[in-house]
């Protein structure tokens, strides 16, 4: 493996860890859903460069428009939590724990 | 120039480690702007003009900003910063995992690996990911339909996710 593949493929384990053992806030879970697709923008993009298959290069930008999408989702969960509980802390959510 | 590429490698996993540990938001968005500007900075050492202007307008001057304004949200007397004891062990076990899959995956590697792949020798205004986006543009333009309307769908998922009153995603307030 190349380095520059072991980097975006690390970034993107490292995303997916930081979401899963997610620790207080909502907003940094988030975060690291952010890092997740910037891992993706940078693996498609270099797909595109390195491998000089042009076409691919519309991958990295329709990425970034539905990446946008679910960013803005998330965030307004984050207000709505932040309406709701006060904070954003992920231990007020808990209306499912018995 | 592959020292460059190697020294922006490092950024970019520097940063990672940084939003991973999930420290408080301020300082993970802090992460976050640095691996958007290393990564711009990767993708222009390999070839790419249009792509990483994209990246650092759209990601880092759009959606980072919105980050930014909904850190205020999550907002405390005393953020988690790296130097906090919890967060640095999170870090800690972090770079020891990503240095031993390093060590292992990339024990050895041959060949020239940090060359800058350009098929011309010379300079150019129009490169080769601005002829992809332009391809986009041109054949692709019902995906550019669907992905307008997949934006303006999400602004009215918006809109009902954060409305209050009685028939909103709010009940409470």
């Amino acid at each position: 493996m190349t380095p520059i593949q072991m980097t975006f493929s690390t970034m993107f384990l490292l995303g997916l860890m930081g979401l899963t053992f997610h620790r207080t806030h909502l907003l940094s879970a988030l975060l690291c859903l952010e890092t997740l697709m910037l891992s993706l923008f940078l693996a498609t993009s270099l797909w595109a460069l390195q491998l000089s298959t042009i076409n691919i290069a519309c991958v990295p930008m329709l990425l970034l428009a539905f990446s946008a999408c679910e960013a803005s989702s998330g965030l307004a969960l984050v207000v709505a939590t932040a309406g709701t509980h006060g904070s954003d802390h992920m231990q007020n959510l808990n209306l499912l724990q018995c | 120039m592959s020292y460059l590429v190697c020294v922006l490698l490092f950024g970019l996993m520097v940063g990672s480690v940084g939003v991973a540990s999930n420290p408080s938001p301020y300082f993970a968005a802090m992460g976050l702007v640095m691996v958007s500007g290393v990564g711009c900075g990767v993708l222009i050492c390999f070839g790419g003009s249009f792509l990483p202007l994209v990246f650092f307008l759209i990601y880092l001057g759009g959606m980072m900003v919105e980050f930014a304004f909904s850190a205020a949200l999550s907002a405390e007397p005393y953020p988690y910063g790296w130097g906090n004891r919890s967060v640095k062990m999170y870090v800690a076990a972090y770079v020891l995992g990503v240095g031993c899959a390093w060590k292992v995956l990339l024990g050895k590697w041959s060949g020239f690996w940090g060359g800058i792949l350009d098929e011309s020798g010379e300079l150019l205004v129009l490169r080769g990911d601005m002829m992809g986006v332009a391809a986009m543009h041109d054949v692709g333009g019902w995906i550019l339909v669907l992905g307008g309307l997949g934006l303006l769908l999400t602004l009215f998922v918006v809109l009902e996710l954060v409305r209050g009153v009685s028939r909103g995603g709010l009940r409470t307030v």
